[in-house]
């Protein structure tokens, strides 16, 4: 009876220290929260207290067993700390320059939203067993077919209709290999995105040459949801944002229901979890992951097409630059789930739209690039598994055999 | 009972493989409300009838009947619809998933175009309820254990609909406690009409559970008959077809010195439970000391604690005086620690060396396979070629893929490796796993010339046989501790009910 | 890492790819010479369908681009200015070819330890970024040590850049495809950080308004043996590529190192069985790797780049060529000279400077060769199409004798 309160008040104190270790997260934040606009403390005792805390709490964390956590909490503390001690030097012009934090939501939200596209995308590949690194490539193929549906049809919509079939058809060859080929899914993956920048740029030059893409009308650009355009914080943080960043927000609550609530999302997950006893009970392995995958192909075609023809409003080769590995580092960032997809492409994009705007502040603009590691900075720690390790679905990567 | 026909026939099924014919025109039936037990050696051709019966496998002759009309079966989910459900022996359970999304997987309940999860885990608790097997619906499949695990296998046949349930091999895994409870479902699966298949290689139990007993052999079928009247003996000739004791000649042990010394080890297995629980033995020079038990009572942990591939959370492990509880796998080899391990294919071998290769596995870095960091193949291939010749490898050259030979020339391969290092320990876990005969008597003949060359030798098998007929002493193992020793010449009978943890209270 | 590092379970549940095993037999499997050749064969064909989809002819174009790479100064009737300008093509195709060769060996290194090194640019970022730093610093020393200087500097960097990767998957089991990727991106940006304008080693020779690094001293060009060195000729860097290829086959064939390598490479298991530490082979092997395409970038830098740019750092591709290079060429030492000669040839052979106009845009040939490399990378990995359609060439030749036979005597 002892051993059995004891054990109870282990599992109690354990939970109290998952609360403190959050708590000391939140204070690592709030420590350097403080030195910004609006309260732009110019003193260094509030952020300090806080990130004494945020340790402390960590510390105490860490001692019951609690050790992501608690290592997370000791992390942003010390962090939190560092980085207000930066922004008590920077001067409180160019804080105010750099951090206008309504803009800041909204620069973030055009900057995440590519990436959402192509993690949401990657996510129903993944989670159905097949590795995705052919992101960068599908997206890639939505940008180029993006512009040139909607040159052609010359309106958006047939744009990303064009856009969704042809990412949709790049990832269909991509699963044929992967999946009735058995080929390696990561050699596979690189041979798209090879693929995807070869016919685009091909295609690019072929049909517009050295004058680069048409300028588009206001038929063919994705349009802007003008809700708002009065002066106050949401109006502009979320006032004027564009159609197809609104979607991505339905696209992220249709998605977690889907994958975690639907007949058809557990099976999905069951094909990426143990594929054959999802064929015992009569589940098509093939038809389910052949499924997924050019979903996740037509998913980022459809970031891809944002980028193109609702973002920059032209193409240029190579142009997602990169995008596609970040929405692949933030779906395993976000540990194969939506909403922690969405977080880290939030945080990603977040660190885009800060690096964009310090990027205009005098002396600051070379530290704006060094700012474009951080996602994949943070990935590393993340797959290292120092604050919470990322474990894939389990027969994530396995071409699947019929018996 | 007898007079009901049957719920399905099996009429001649025969499934070649190349090279081998797994069933060879097997007649089977299977009435209402019995449990017809399928008795046979590993290999004879059990797995491969009930894949057939599953959908798995077509045969190439004979046909399947169910209540009467023949079907073809093209798929597992074609052997759903007729009624046919499968416990396979490697659960097909999705273990990050809750018991109840595990057993309504694709034939959801729902509301809308969601998920009903409360109706789910409404529809497994009552199900639950009638047939006796107590499981919470909403626990993870990780969490829960092994024979819970088994009872969900079970309820996702039930949930389709299986009147005909298939049990492979369902006791393997299990501990005697949870047999018992699985014999208890079983029972009440029967007492409410549904007709069970158990398939198994241990008489005692198919004795226990069974109404009536059919017996393959090398893909025959040799004879079905009632429990009534069959006794251990006459179904093990059935079995085996001879009276097959391996009795290998060896002069009686002349222990000398203890090389090897085990006090009060504790090993954890992956989910960091313990797996052994302070097991301590000595084993000396010139005898074999066995390790007998069940598959999963901690053999594998001990194994690999004793050879450097796993930590011992405590207790002690001394080789020929020298401490190495806590050394690598390379600091163990070093102290004299011979090991043939239990997968020769996954672990022995790298398939893809050569047999020269595989050799110098151990010693590749040292004189005289190498010198100064430079290997020196020339001496590889001579060595091995002595080696090969001296323990009659067959099917290939020192120059050869590993993966040529045959799995007994495999192990000859492993075995001359071991050997030839002279270690003072030999530890052998399931050496002749998988091998035909003369190879198996290859293996113990070598084994018994290691023991009288002085050699301290470990044997850990499930073959009761092999234990029986090799070792000098005999340990039983059971739930990671010894609950029994025996002398040479012990009972089999006794051992069996050591084995299953029947003789604790007068464990050694 | 401790001596405990190898004694780590292996991950349960599961890992991001298929297992190390898997993988390398997957990459060794069988087919010799016939798979990489008819892989090649089969891209190129598709290749000359999209020439032919838009409007040239395919003939004529891989007939320039063959000439473009200056392949065609081996056949003896190319005489007179023809022969010339075929040295100076094969001169650039040669110093391609080092550079592929080179990073080549980095991603084939690592697959023979069963890994999948997709960071090879990365590596050869940070290799070109610190040689050029090393080159271009150190005023006054001496020539020949400074070369050496620089060229080691890149590798160990390069090494321990690769080695973050392998140290992860050692410790903590992280799939090295996911980290090699990641390191290839702050790769990518800390080298557009350091020569950006304002950024650490930017060169302010032209009033600093060019995003480049310093120049090279003049003392650590590497010797240009063939060639006018004024115009790219081929420098002794291109042995180092070839001394290169010796220590890998060396390296795995004839060492001990070599030995523990392949054995985790084919089968981890049996090699923790045989007491040789896993992890410390994922290390050191992944390690290798990154010196070899570290060496890669100093050796671009000291034989003709001289400097580096951010927009040669942003449009480099050399790193996943490589994967190309090492996949074709089935991870040997042979079958990566090869296909480096091959890739060095085709992006030689369809750049602006060299692919003849007339004949087909070099604008769209630059692209056309992405597709092939595309194509190569797809149908490598999928040899059991390529084999498969190899067998039925036999398979359609035994009907048509067995049909002949047959039709004899009913006859």
């Amino acid at each position: 009876m002892t051993a059995l309160a004891r054990s109870e008040q282990a599992v109690l104190s354990r939970v109290d220290a998952t609360w403190a270790g959050a708590a000391g997260v939140f204070l690592g934040v709030l420590a350097f929260w403080l030195t910004l606009p609006p309260l732009k403390t110019t003193q260094l005792a509030w952020p300090a207290v806080c990130a004494a805390l945020a340790i402390a709490a960590g510390a105490w964390a860490l001692r019951n067993e609690r050790t992501r956590l608690g290592w997370g909490a000791i992390v942003s503390g010390a962090l939190g700390f560092g980085l207000a001690v930066l922004a008590t030097q920077a001067g409180r012009t160019n804080l105010d320059n750099a951090v206008v934090w309504s803009a800041l939501i909204a620069s973030m939200l055009v900057y995440a939203t590519p990436l959402t596209y192509a993690a949401i995308g990657g996510l129903f590949s993944e989670r159905s067993g097949v590795v995705n690194i052919g992101l960068e490539g599908m997206m890639l193929i939505g940008a180029f077919f993006g512009i040139w549906g909607a040159d052609r049809t010359g309106s958006w919509v047939g744009g990303l209709l064009i856009a969704i079939g042809a990412g949709g058809l790049m990832a269909l060859v991509y699963a044929f290999f992967a999946i009735h080929l058995r080929a390696d899914q990561i050699v596979g993956g690189t041979a798209v995105n090879f693929l995807a920048l070869g016919i685009t740029g091909y295609l690019f030059i072929d049909v517009y040459g050295s004058n680069g893409t048409p300028n588009l009308s206001d038929a063919q650009s994705i349009p802007d949801i003008a809700i708002s355009r009065s002066g106050n914080f949401f109006a502009q943080a979320f006032g004027d944002l564009n159609l197809l960043i609104w979607v991505s927000f339905g696209l992220l609550i249709a998605a977690y229901l889907f994958v975690f609530r639907t007949p058809w999302g557990l099976r999905l997950r069951s094909v990426g979890e143990h594929p054959r006893a999802a064929d015992t009970v009569g589940i098509s392995v093939f038809k389910t992951r052949y499924a997924a995958v050019t979903f996740s192909g037509m998913l980022s075609a459809m970031g891809g097409a944002y980028l193109s023809i609702g973002f920059v409003h032209s193409f240029n080769q190579n142009m997602t630059e990169g995008r596609g590995f970040i929405a692949l580092a933030a779906l395993i960032f976000g540990k194969w789930r939506p909403a922690g997809a969405f977080g880290a492409a939030l945080l990603f994009g977040f660190s885009s739209a800060l690096a964009q705007r310090l990027g205009t502040i005098p002396n600051w603009s070379t530290y704006a690039v060094l700012f474009q590691t951080l996602p994949y900075v943070l990935t590393l720690i993340a797959v290292a598994g120092v604050i919470g390790r990322s474990i894939p679905p389990a027969a994530d990567g396995q071409p699947y055999q019929k018996q | 009972m007898a007079s009901a026909p049957p719920v399905l026939e099996l009429c001649g099924i025969t499934k070649r493989f190349p090279g081998v014919v797994a069933n060879d025109r097997v007649d089977f039936d299977l009435l209402p409300g019995e449990v017809h037990a399928l008795l046979g050696e590993n290999g004879a051709g059990k797995s491969t009838l009930m894949n057939v019966l599953y959908g798995l496998y077509h045969p190439d002759e004979g046909e399947i009947r169910v209540k009467g009309t023949r079907i073809r079966l093209g798929s597992p989910k074609e052997a759903i619809e007729h009624g046919i459900g499968m416990v396979h022996q490697h659960f097909m359970l999705i273990p990050v998933m809750t018991v109840a999304e595990n057993v309504v997987l694709a034939s959801e309940p729902t509301s809308g175009p969601f998920l009903d999860y409360g109706e789910a885990a409404r529809r497994v608790e009552e199900l639950s309820h009638r047939f006796g097997l107590a499981v919470d619906p909403r626990a993870r499949v990780e969490s829960i254990s092994v024979g819970q695990q088994q009872r969900v296998e079970i309820l996702k046949a039930l949930y389709r609909g299986a009147d005909i349930l298939i049990l492979d091999e369902p006791t393997a895994v299990l501990t005697p406690q949870e047999a018992e409870e699985l014999f208890a479902v079983v029972r009440s699966l029967t007492e409410q009409g549904k007709s069970v298949i158990f398939i198994s290689h241990k008489l005692h139990e198919v004795l226990e559970i069974a109404d009536r007993i059919s017996v393959l052999r090398r893909g025959k079928l040799v004879e079905t008959r009632p429990r009534e009247g069959a006794t251990e003996a006459g179904l093990a000739r059935a079995m085996v077809g001879r009276e097959v004791l391996l009795r290998v000649d060896k002069r009686p042990a002349t222990p000398g010195e203890p090389l090897l010394v085990v006090e009060d080890l504790v090993v954890e297995d992956e989910r960091g439970l313990e797996a052994v629980r302070g097991v301590s033995f000595e084993v000396r020079a010139g005898e074999i000391v066995g390790i007998a038990g069940v598959d999963g009572n901690g053999q594998t942990e001990l194994i690999d604690a004793l050879t450097g591939l796993r930590h011992a959370s405590s207790g002690r492990v001394v080789v020929d005086g020298r401490d190495v509880t806590d050394a690598t796998a390379k600091q163990a080899l070093d102290a004299g620690v011979g090991h043939i391990p239990e997968d020769r294919q996954r672990r022995g071998l790298v398939l893809q060396f050569t047999l020269a290769e595989n050799i110098a596995l151990h010693d590749y870095d040292k004189a005289p396979a190498a010198r100064f960091g430079w290997l020196r193949p020339r001496v590889l291939v001579e060595r091995a070629r002595g080696l090969l010749q001296q323990f009659d490898v067959r099917g290939g050259g020192a120059q050869s893929a590993a993966s040529a030979l045959s799995g007994g020339n495999q192990q000859k391969v492993v075995l001359a490796r071991e050997i030839e290092r002279d270690p003072k320990v030999l530890i052998a876990g399931q050496p002749t796993r998988g091998l035909d005969v003369g190879a198996i008597e290859f293996v113990h003949r070598r084994l018994v010339e290691q023991r009288d060359e002085g050699r301290a030798i470990l044997l850990v098998s499930l073959e009761l046989e092999e234990i029986l007929s090799l070792s000098d002493r005999i340990f039983v193992i059971y739930e990671g501790r010894f609950v029994a020793e025996f002398g040479p010449g012990a009972d089999e009978h006794e051992l069996g009910l050591a084995m299953t943890g029947g003789r604790q209270e007068t464990a050694a | 890492m401790t001596e405990t590092g190898n004694e780590q379970p292996q991950r349960e549940g599961g890992d991001y790819a298929p297992s190390v095993a898997e993988r390398l037999a997957f990459y060794q499997r069988a087919g010799g010479v016939v798979t990489p050749v008819l892989t090649a064969v089969i891209a190129f064909l598709i290749g000359g369908v999209v020439v032919l989809a838009s409007g040239s002819n395919p003939l004529s174009t891989y007939k320039a681009i063959f000439n473009g790479t200056g392949l065609n100064w081996l056949f003896p009737w190319v005489t007179g200015f023809d022969r010339q300008l075929a040295a100076i093509n094969l001169q650039q195709t040669l110093l391609l070819t080092t550079g592929l060769i080179l990073t080549g060996l980095a991603v084939a290194f690592a697959f023979r330890c069963g890994m999948f090194n997709i960071g090879g640019e990365g590596q050869y970022i940070v290799g070109s970024i610190m040689s050029v730093w090393v080159a271009s610093a150190f005023v006054g020393m001496n020539g020949p040590l400074h070369i050496v200087l620089a060229i080691v500097v890149a590798a160990v960097a390069g090494g321990l850049w690769a080695g973050i990767a392998g140290f992860l998957k050692a410790t903590v089991g992280a799939h090295e495809v996911i980290s090699t990727i990641m390191l290839n991106w702050i790769a990518y940006w800390i080298g557009s950080w350091v020569f950006a304008l304002g950024g650490p080693l930017q060169s302010h020779a032209n009033g600093g308004s060019v995003p480049v690094s310093h120049d090279i001293q003049p003392n650590t060009h590497l010797h240009v043996f063939w060639g006018d060195p004024l115009l790219q000729g081929l420098h002794v860097g291109f042995f180092i590529a070839l001394a290169a290829l010796v220590t890998y086959w060396i390296t795995l064939n004839r060492t001990t190192l070599g030995f523990s390598v392949r054995a985790v490479g084919f089968n981890p298991e049996a090699a923790r069985y045989g007491g040789i530490r896993v992890a410390r082979n994922y290390f050191v092997a992944m390690a290798i790797s990154g010196v070899f395409a570290g060496v890669a970038g100093a050796v671009d830098i000291l034989g003709w780049e001289f400097r580096l740019n951010v927009n040669d750092i942003q449009a480099s591709q050399l790193g996943f060529i490589a994967i190309a290079v090492a996949l074709l060429g089935r991870n040997t030492a042979v079958g990566v000279f090869f296909s480096a000669i091959l890739f060095a040839g085709l992006l030689n052979g369809t750049s602006t400077r060299h692919l003849d106009p007339s004949v087909f845009r070099p604008d769209l040939a630059g692209n056309l060769t992405s597709i092939i490399q595309g194509l190569v990378v797809l149908f490598v990995g999928a040899d059991v199409l390529v084999l498969w359609l190899w067998n039925q060439r036999k398979k359609v030749r035994v009907r048509r004798a067995s049909a002949a036979a047959g039709a004899a005597p009913s006859a």
